[in-house]
């Protein structure tokens, strides 16, 4: 069986003792970013970004991996005892968790979202093990008129479903598609908007700008705005974590639905873990007999979203790894990792590095193994963690950027870019412009660029060629159908919330 | 893109001349008198690094001294070029690159470095062979019918990025057979080789390591070798040369340079230490598999084939209007 032989081959490169190494340290701290309110994802792996530059491509990747699932388990940590998400993702955790842990349940609250990752990360796998080679084989039939069109489909989705003013994401991915293009052209290596600098040649540098807009604008955001945490005392009776059968028996199908759930909207560009999480608990509230239970405390509004986060993190690799294109942010980074590397991902990857691809399959499920195992008898430390007073723990995290800056590429203008990325980023939560779609725009838009300038010099200039190809015209028209349903819902929003405020002031 | 380069030049330089303070007079005696810096221009794990990771250790062995890589990704190789060409010449920092030292100066006219004046060529150490590769299905088996079946419709040609080894290939390849075809430019060797087995274009001039496996499976066809030598594992692939296209030679060669100024004594000795090293039987068979041929050579025969290739990509590139 040349699935058993694959999985074998991973199973090998994931024991290795370095990688295993890196596995468990890359699910710790990702643990640890992900019960720090306020410090998401994105800005962990920005910070820890050029650490993995010093490793072997399939270790960083196994790293960085570990740090975005893991801040999936720990980020449920802060919404149930704090009823503050510890990541985006985990923001519908707090509904019916925080009720829990009121209740004097937080134990038995965390020890089942424990097991609700693990049991949607488990479905994740093995979707990701069974389908991304089968799409990798179709990928051929990819061509740069299907890959603009989808990363176009990618931008789009990405800027009009998140969240928010559809015109404000749109904008972002303009200025990030400008940031990109900064540098040296590959078709014809002319120099573009580098304003004189020579360090600008080789491009405004990735990890600047994620670190900048997500991590030094999160932190300026933060400053005196979270005070130390408040912990309940009555939610540290950890003694009793063990779940009644009643909770056991209300969990099951929850869980599977949320994992169903969040496997679908991983794949797709632009939703990802919270729009799932979101999602299953809207399901599950919508076809329970008893809604009104929820959030008061109902264990169904915590296993679904829990799962479905964390299995949307796994099959989130699915066409970053089969087709080269992330559907997110995050994605986008880790494609980053590999493309300084060197490793091109596209549907030669798992043929030309089986080693890479099975072992980071693998690493996932040795890596939710390690969260599983670590989560239950360290909760404990964890909610100890909540307590570190933010005036230490954000200027450490903000030498910690400046380092990882300077080593990147050891050049102070990097450190410039940061403060300026930094600064850039602050303006835009004030004024409410995502940065998700900015980062999204910034590695996607010379990709995109440089499949739009092929697909025109293959077409002989026809630029028919994007709705002429059958692939390539259905992700068109798909794009244009997203497009006018994001706009119209948000025009919709903006109505409704200028009917409210109509109204409170009338009330007023 | 050179400020970095020129800090980390003046920490050299000082520590250099420390160095030298102390130990002048052993280092009129014997060659290396301290640690060897060999510069990588290209990112750790590529094809360059991983060849100069292996050859490093015999060199140590050879000296007793430590030889350290240096890897200078950036440019496309001329960053970490540039850098060795403002280094001491005094053995201890050496460049090891690509046919890239000879076809990317044919392109960027603005380089801070003259290829010909600012180094001296050490060794070249081996070549990766070149091949003209179709999808496996396609109908054209020979370079004749390919050639043939452009004149009824145009065809297109991959390559792995604009000035590229793959990109001079290709326009020799257009220049000396007429062959009708468009140069489309991918991003790096990988996506070239997808795009021959997705059928979007039609030839590619590829590294023999680049075409690899699919070459082995029959998933890419050879129509023939880049050269005058046929290839062992492909024995039925004729070369250009037997076609009677002589000029179409193109092989990807990794070299040893120094910084101009280096004595002549050095330079000597340091060829004659790693033609040494590269008749190690473990070294060979460590290489070999990475496609990999290796090959001996003084520095004055190397010094030929530079100036040689220096002029004739030049030439191609004005020819075909792609020098900057």
């Amino acid at each position: 069986m040349e699935l058993i032989d694959n999985l074998s081959l991973g199973l090998s490169v994931a024991l290795s003792f370095n990688n295993l190494y890196y596995c468990f340290l890359g699910a710790l701290l990702g643990t640890l970013v992900g019960v720090i309110p306020g410090l998401g994802v994105l800005a962990a792996i920005s910070m820890l970004f050029p650490l993995t530059f010093h490793l072997e491509p399939t270790t960083a990747l196994i790293m960085l991996a570990g740090i975005w699932y893991g801040t999936t388990y720990g980020g449920s940590t802060a919404s149930i005892l704090l009823n503050l998400p510890g990541t985006p993702s985990n923001a519908v955790t707090c509904l019916d968790g925080y009720p829990m842990a009121k209740q004097g349940r937080g134990g038995v609250a965390l020890f089942m979202t424990t097991v609700a990752s693990f049991f949607g990360a488990s479905f994740g796998i093995i979707l990701l093990t069974l389908f991304t080679p089968v799409i990798s084989e179709y990928a051929l039939s990819f061509g740069s008129a299907e890959y603009f069109a989808l990363m176009l489909m990618g931008l789009v989705a990405a800027s009009t479903i998140s969240d928010g003013s559809a015109i404000k994401g749109l904008a972002m991915v303009v200025l990030g598609i400008i940031f990109g293009l900064v540098g040296m052209d590959t078709q014809t290596s002319t120099i573009r908007f580098s304003f004189g600098v020579l360090g600008m040649l080789e491009g405004v540098s990735l990890i600047a700008l994620a670190m900048g807009v997500f991590g030094v604008a999160e932190i300026i955001m933060s400053v005196g705005r979270i005070g130390t945490a408040d912990l309940d005392p009555k939610s540290l009776k950890l003694s009793s974590i063990k779940p009644t059968k009643d909770d056991v028996r209300r969990s099951w199908m929850p869980m599977l639905r949320g994992a169903s759930m969040g496997s679908f909207f991983g794949t797709l560009p632009g939703t990802g873990p919270s729009i799932a999480a979101f999602l299953s608990y809207a399901v599950e509230k919508r076809i329970s007999k008893t809604p009104e239970r929820f959030g008061h405390g109902a264990i169904e509004g915590i296993m679904a979203p829990e799962s479905a986060n964390n299995a949307a993190d796994v099959t989130a690799f699915i066409p970053t790894l089969s087709l080269g294109v992330p559907g997110s942010a995050t994605m986008a980074l880790m494609l980053g990792v590999l493309m300084i590397h060197g490793v091109a991902p596209g549907p030669n990857l798992i043929s030309s590095q089986p080693e890479l691809f099975w072992g980071l399959i693998m690493s996932f499920w040795v890596g939710n193994l390690i969260l599983l195992l670590l989560n239950i008898p360290l909760i404990g430390v964890w909610v100890r963690m909540l307590t570190i007073p933010y005036h230490l723990l954000y200027p450490a995290v903000l030498m910690f950027i400046c380092i990882g800056a300077y080593t990147s590429g050891f050049s102070a203008l990097n450190i410039w870019m940061v403060a300026i990325f930094g600064a850039l980023g602050f303006v835009m939560r004030i004024f409410r412009f995502p940065g998700a779609p900015l980062l999204l725009g910034f590695v996607l838009g010379p990709l995109m660029e440089e499949h739009f300038r092929r697909a025109m010099v293959l077409s002989r200039g026809e630029f028919t060629t994007f709705i002429e190809r059958p692939i390539s015209g259905t992700i068109i028209a798909l794009t244009c159908m997203i497009l006018i349903w994001g706009i119209m819902t948000s025009r919709a929003a903006e109505k409704r919330r200028k009917a409210r405020e109509k109204t409170t002031i009338n009330e007023s | 893109m050179f400020n970095q380069g020129e800090k980390k030049m003046k920490s050299i330089l000082t520590a250099a001349i420390l160095t030298l303070g102390f130990i002048q007079p052993l280092a009129a005696e014997e060659y290396p008198s301290g640690p060897v810096t060999i510069v990588v221009p290209y990112s750790p794990s590529g094809n360059t690094d991983v060849f100069t990771r292996h050859l490093a250790p015999y060199l140590e062995k050879k000296w007793g001294k430590t030889v350290i890589i240096d890897n200078r990704p950036g440019g496309g190789s001329m960053v970490g070029t540039a850098l060795v060409s403002q280094a001491d010449p005094d053995g201890h920092t050496l460049l090891i690159t690509t046919s890239a030292f000879v076809t990317a100066p044919a392109i960027q006219t603005e380089l801070p470095f003259d290829s010909r004046k600012d180094f001296v060529p050490v060794a070249n150490v081996g070549y990766v062979s070149y091949v003209l590769v179709t999808n496996g299905d396609s109908k054209f088996n020979t370079v004749k019918e390919f050639i043939e079946a452009s004149h009824v419709s145009p065809k297109f040609a991959a390559t792995a990025g604009l000035g590229t080894t793959t990109h001079f290939a290709i326009e020799q390849f257009i220049a000396d057979t007429g062959a009708d075809v468009d140069v489309v430019h991918f991003k790096g060797g990988g996506p070239a080789v997808i795009s021959i087995l997705s059928n979007e274009v039609d030839i590619y001039g590829s590294s023999i390591s680049s075409a690899g496996e699919n070459l082995k499976t029959g998933r890419v066809k050879a129509l023939a070798v880049l050269g005058s030598e046929r290839i062992k594992a492909l024995p039925d692939v004729p070369t250009t040369a037997e076609l009677g296209y002589p000029d179409l030679e193109i092989k990807q060669w990794v070299g040893v340079f120094a910084p101009a100024g280096t004595d002549n004594a050095i330079v000597e000795q340091l060829s004659a230490d790693i033609n040494e090293a590269l008749q190690n039987q473990s070294f060979i068979d460590t290489v070999t598999p990475l496609d990999w041929t290796l090959q001996q050579s003084k520095p004055a025969t190397f010094a030929v084939q530079i100036d040689k290739e220096l002029t004739k990509w030049k030439a191609l590139a004005v020819d075909k209007g792609i020098s900057k």
